[in-house]
Parts: C-alpha cells; sequence; structure tokens
C-alpha cells in the first residue's frame, strides 16, 4: 500500500451561493497517477487549485503529507506545480521562462537542467532556448510551461487540460514526459482531460467530477 | 512672414553654431526634467503598484485624487512650492528657491501623478495568470511582488516617459521656482517665453526645435514601450 499523500473529506467549495466542489472523501498515494473527467463547469478546475495550494476550501477537510492545508511549509509548498490549461509565460527568453522555479530556490547555474527539461517535452534547447516568449506558437508556449514545471522535479504535478490545444505529436511527448516524471522522480500526477482514451494511457485510475461530486469510472 | 522665416535661419545658426546661451537652457531643461522623472519613478513605481495590486479600503478614493492631480496645473504646483520654498515658507531655510533642486521638486510633483496613476493601471491590467503562474512554481510574497513589476516593466518605462514629456514642456513651475536666472535655471520653455516677449524670434524658434526634438524623441520612446508592451 502507497503512502497517502492528500487526504480530503468532507471538503466544499463555494463561490457566492453556488456550491461548487463537494466531496466526500478523496485519498490519493504518493507515486499515482489521477485522471480526472468531467464536463466543463463541474468543479474540476476548483479541484485542482486546492490540491495545488492556492486556493483555500470553504468547509471540509484537507491534508498534504498529513499537514493540514494551512499549516504547509514553503519548502513543502514548492514540492507542488500545476500547469494550468491555457499557461501564462513570461515576458522573458524561453530559458529565462524554464528557470524561473529553480532560480526562486536559490539555483543560479540552471543551464544544463534547462536544457534536459526542454529535451523532455521534445524542443532542441540550442533552437528555443535563447527564443522570446513573443515567438512561440500555442504548442511550444505549452510545451515550455511544462517544461518550467518538469525542471522542478516536483512531487505533485498537476495537469489541467495539458493535451487541449496541441497536436497529437505534442500530445504523446506530454504523456512520455509526464510518465516519466513519476518513473523517475515517483512524481504523483493529477490530471484533467476531455479526452478518455488518452487518460486511459497514462492513468491508474480516473475519476469523474459531476455538479462538485466525484465519482469513479470503470 | 520674413520675420519667421529670418528667424527660423537664425535659429539653425545658434544651433549649428553652438550658442551656449541656448545650450546652457538645454542642459538645465535635460538635467532638471532628468532628476525630476528620477524622482517621480522612484516614489511612484512602487506607490502606483500599491495602488494598483492591493485591496484595501481607501483605495477608490486614492484613485480618484491621483486622476485629479493628473490635470494639476503647473502654476498651481509652482504656486505652493513658492509658498512653501519662499524665506516665509516652511522650507524656507534650506534655500531651495531659485535652483534646479528647487525645480526638479515642483516637477517631480508635476510627474508623481502621471507615474502613480499609469503604473496602477498597468499592474491592474497584468494577466490575471500571472499570479497564480507565480505561485505555483513557488514564489515568495516579495518575490511575487518584484516579478509583477518585472513583468509590467514596459509599461513602468512607458509611465516615466509620459512623465519626461509633461516635464520637459512644463514652464510655469520653472519660471515661478527657477526664476529663470540666465546660466543658471534658465530652461527651454522660460527661454521661449522671455525671448518671444522681446521680440528675439530667432533664440525661441531655436529651442522651440530642441524642445520638438526632445517631445519627438519622447513619442518614438514610448510608441516602442507601447509596442513592447504589446497594446
Amino acid at each position: 500500500m502507497k503512502e497517502r499523500l492528500y487526504h480530503l473529506k468532507n471538503l466544499t467549495q463555494v463561490y457566492g451561493d453556488r456550491t461548487v466542489l463537494d466531496v466526500d472523501r478523496l485519498d490519493i498515494q504518493i507515486g499515482t497517477i489521477t485522471g480526472l473527467i468531467g464536463p466543463n463547469g463541474s468543479g474540476k478546475s476548483t479541484l485542482m487549485r486546492i490540491l495545488a495550494l492556492l486556493e483555500k476550501p470553504a468547509a471540509g477537510q484537507i491534508t498534504f503529507q498529513g499537514q493540514p492545508l494551512t499549516k504547509v511549509p514553503l519548502d513543502l509548498r514548492r514540492q507542488v506545480t500545476m500547469l494550468s490549461q491555457e499557461p501564462y509565460l513570461l515576458k522573458r527568453s524561453v530559458q529565462a521562462n524554464v528557470s524561473y522555479g529553480l532560480k526562486l530556490r536559490g539555483i543560479s547555474d540552471t543551464r544544463q537542467q534547462v536544457s534536459r527539461a526542454l529535451e523532455k517535452v521534445g524542443l532542441d534547447p540550442k533552437r528555443f532556448a535563447q527564443r522570446s516568449w513573443r515567438e512561440l506558437s500555442g504548442g511550444e508556449a505549452q510545451r515550455v510551461a511544462l517544461a518550467a514545471r518538469l525542471v522542478l522535479k516536483p512531487q505533485v504535478l498537476l495537469l489541467d487540460e495539458p493535451t487541449a490545444s496541441v497536436d497529437r505529436e505534442t500530445s504523446g511527448l506530454i504523456r512520455h514526459a509526464a510518465l516519466d516524471a513519476r518513473n523517475r522522480w515517483g512524481t504523483t500526477l493529477i490530471i484533467i482531460s476531455h479526452q478518455l482514451t488518452w487518460l486511459r494511457q497514462i492513468a491508474d485510475r480516473i475519476l469523474s467530477m459531476d455538479y462538485g461530486r466525484l465519482t469513479p469510472v470503470h | 512672414m520674413d520675420y519667421i522665416l529670418s528667424g527660423l535661419i537664425q535659429a539653425f545658426e545658434l544651433l549649428f553654431q553652438g550658442n551656449p546661451e541656448t545650450y546652457s537652457a538645454v542642459k538645465t531643461t535635460v538635467f532638471a526634467s532628468s532628476l525630476s522623472v528620477g524622482a517621480s519613478m522612484l516614489i511612484g513605481a512602487p506607490l502606483g503598484f500599491c495602488l494598483g495590486y492591493a485591496r484595501f479600503p481607501g483605495a477608490r478614493p486614492i484613485r480618484v485624487v491621483v486622476d485629479t492631480m493628473l490635470s494639476l496645473p503647473t502654476v498651481v504646483i509652482g504656486l505652493l512650492c513658492y509658498a512653501f520654498m519662499s524665506h516665509r515658507g516652511p522650507l524656507g531655510d534650506l534655500g531651495l528657491l531659485f535652483t534646479i533642486p528647487g525645480m526638479a521638486i515642483g516637477q517631480t510633483i508635476l510627474g508623481l501623478p502621471i507615474v502613480v496613476a499609469l503604473t496602477a493601471s498597468a499592474v491592474e491590467n497584468l494577466d490575471h495568470r500571472l499570479k497564480q503562474t507565480l505561485l505555483t512554481l513557488g514564489a515568495e510574497p516579495h518575490q511575487l511582488l518584484l516579478t509583477s513589476l518585472w513583468e509590467a516593466r514596459f509599461a513602468l518605462a512607458l509611465a516615466g516617459a509620459a512623465a519626461y514629456g509633461r516635464i520637459v514642456s512644463e514652464v510655469g513651475i520653472s519660471m515661478m521656482i527657477g526664476g529663470n536666472i540666465k546660466w543658471h535655471t534658465r530652461t527651454i520653455t522660460t527661454a521661449i517665453a522671455m525671448e518671444t516677449g522681446k521680440g528675439q524670434f530667432a533664440v525661441g524658434i531655436a529651442l522651440g526645435l530642441i524642445l520638438i526634438t526632445l517631445a519627438l524623441l519622447v513619442n518614438l520612446a514610448m510608441s516602442g514601450l507601447k509596442r513592447l508592451s504589446g497594446q
């Protein structure tokens, strides 16, 4: 039995007078890949933001590595990173974008790590590292943003619709990079996708979300 | 028409022969306006950032005051500064009246609302995904602030250029606080006003040409910055 990373119990999130999330119980084990499907507005992204420690729930219990959400220290918070559906790139070069998280952690010599991360997402460092953010296509920007997360070797990687606006080849690269992260560093992944077939190729289990409630998909 | 044409010809002669009086006014203008733009940016950028980024009670009334100050007449600023800096005023002992630092203080008051308002707007208009991206990459609060400010750098430079354009072309503060003293506090604008009053169009036109060139450079810088910031 793998160790428990997240534990959610009776968790609700409310925006205005609308309950957008109502999770009775959810446990996520270390090193697993959890897929999340569901219609737009069903609460998937809200759940991801809570798991990314970016948002506090209105009520309920959530622990990360046994610690309540409110008491998660910075070094633990830095083990969790999320890639949103439309990732934002800093107005800098690709190299500066990918190395940003490392620099926040006080790592100054980042060139090799950045090169390796770019290679993982199928971008040639020699061609792309010095490019400006404005010289990238949508798919390339998505891959650079993923490289910026992978370079951190995160313990938790949350991917919100990572294949929504990319071609088939990039979709395959993202799947490969995600699996590689799990196999090499034991990264726990939670992935939202509308592509059930793609999700089945990668996830250990798939959950469906509708009206803020979770049900397993068999 | 002849006197305008001959004024224009004389103006070019003054400029190309390096007339010391003309270039003294140019030097004073560039020095005083650079000092005041620097001070406006140093004080105004952090204030504008707080106003645009933080949500606190009273932010809206402060914004209204700042926006109102954008149209503050230069002679009113000159009058207030004069009252404070004259011998009877609270800052009289500092001897700022009829000095370049005194003029720069007045011009800083002129440029400050421009920098604060434009910085606040730039920060408000930052992409909403930026904060989430920085947090998820592990930014601490101070790193969040610094990176956000850096992301708004083109808009900040634009604010500086706009403030420079306003400051370099003002006459009220320079005249009232500087006193238009030859070789000392005479600026391009005060010299134009004085020379025109004396009927010396050549010097006036020569200085006017330099002022237009400066304004053109500022505008070119602004349009370049606007392009860079994606506006």
